[in-house]
């Protein structure tokens, strides 16, 4: 064999490897793309099951049928039914609290973040009824989601609320009964949703009687 | 849109950065008098005052929801 050859048979192999390498490389990218959009689909169906039966009634195996993919699959992206719910319920917080911030900034007035508030919940109302109903029996760190939640909204409030009680629009009531009295009204309505509106969103359907109302029982 | 590093609140207007600061990674509400970033301490304090002053919830149970919210933002990932 001459030098030539020798150069040649070596230069192409190294091309052959060269590319089998960029396959690999595409390959492994193109998994990781899937996975990603797997474990995001699980996510979204795990959302919309938990709000629609239960999020302690809905086992794993029902958001695996439900996903069109096997039960090993669910366990492929979390190890354990914990780990699952713990990604649902933050990927919810989420969602929640940007859509609350971009509802509302520090100059908006209490009525606006409490409109933006409801807004908010409407969009999500099946998941976060059942959590409001079901918090209690889930681990801890749900309810620290839960709170993180609720602390977005709060802070917006008492921003709201401390400015028109020194403008005297609206009562000196401590920040947390304002924010509680207001939660209270609305969570009581959410968590009979069975009885105020068994066809639908109960926020939807009462959501102007129920802001004005508050907003009646505050002003000075 | 920027985030708070330190408590992750969207920074829409120049008013939410740390003195004004748009090149801060910080919000007004994370940063000391002098403009510097508080410390985890402080923050993990002022974060639970603030939830037992808006919520009124146990001082316990909103520590540790402090402590949570903490550990999932960048400026104390490492703590």
């Amino acid at each position: 064999m001459t030098k030539d050859t020798i150069a040649n048979i070596m230069s192409i192999e190294s091309m052959s490897y060269k590319s089998l390498k960029e396959v690999n490389l595409m390959s492994e990218t193109k998994r990781q793309i899937q996975k990603k959009i797997t474990r995001k689909h699980l996510v979204e169906i795990a959302i919309k099951q938990f709000g629609e039966n239960g999020i302690i009634t809905t086992r794993t195996a029902d958001i695996a049928k439900a996903a069109k993919v096997s039960h090993g699959t669910v366990f492929a992206h979390f190890s354990t039914q914990e780990e699952l719910l713990i990604s649902v319920i933050e990927e919810f917080g989420n969602r929640i609290t940007q859509r609350i911030h971009e509802l509302v900034n520090i100059n908006s007035t209490l009525f606006e973040v409490l409109d933006a508030h409801i807004t908010g919940l409407i969009e999500f109302e099946p998941f976060y009824t059942r959590l409001i109903i079901e918090r209690r029996l889930l681990p801890e760190s749900v309810s620290n989601t839960y709170i993180i939640i609720q602390s977005t909204i709060s802070f917006h409030i008492s921003i709201a609320a401390e400015k028109e009680i020194e403008q005297g629009t609206i009562k000196e009531i401590p920040i947390h009964l304002i924010y509680n009295t207001w939660i209270g009204l609305i969570h009581y309505y959410i968590t009979n949703s069975d009885l105020f509106s068994p066809n639908g969103y109960v926020l939807k359907k009462y959501r102007n009687e129920l802001l004005q109302h508050y907003m009646n029982l505050i002003k000075k | 849109m920027k985030q708070c590093v330190a408590c992750g609140m969207p920074m829409k207007s120049p008013e939410d950065f740390a003195m004004g600061d748009l090149e801060k990674e910080y919000c007004r509400y994370c940063c000391r008098p002098d403009g510097t970033m508080q410390s985890y301490d402080e923050k993990l304090n002022s974060l639970t005052k603030f939830i037992v002053k808006t919520q009124g919830l146990d001082e316990k149970a909103a520590n540790s929801a402090a402590k949570s919210m903490m550990a999932k933002l960048p400026a104390w990932k490492a703590e």
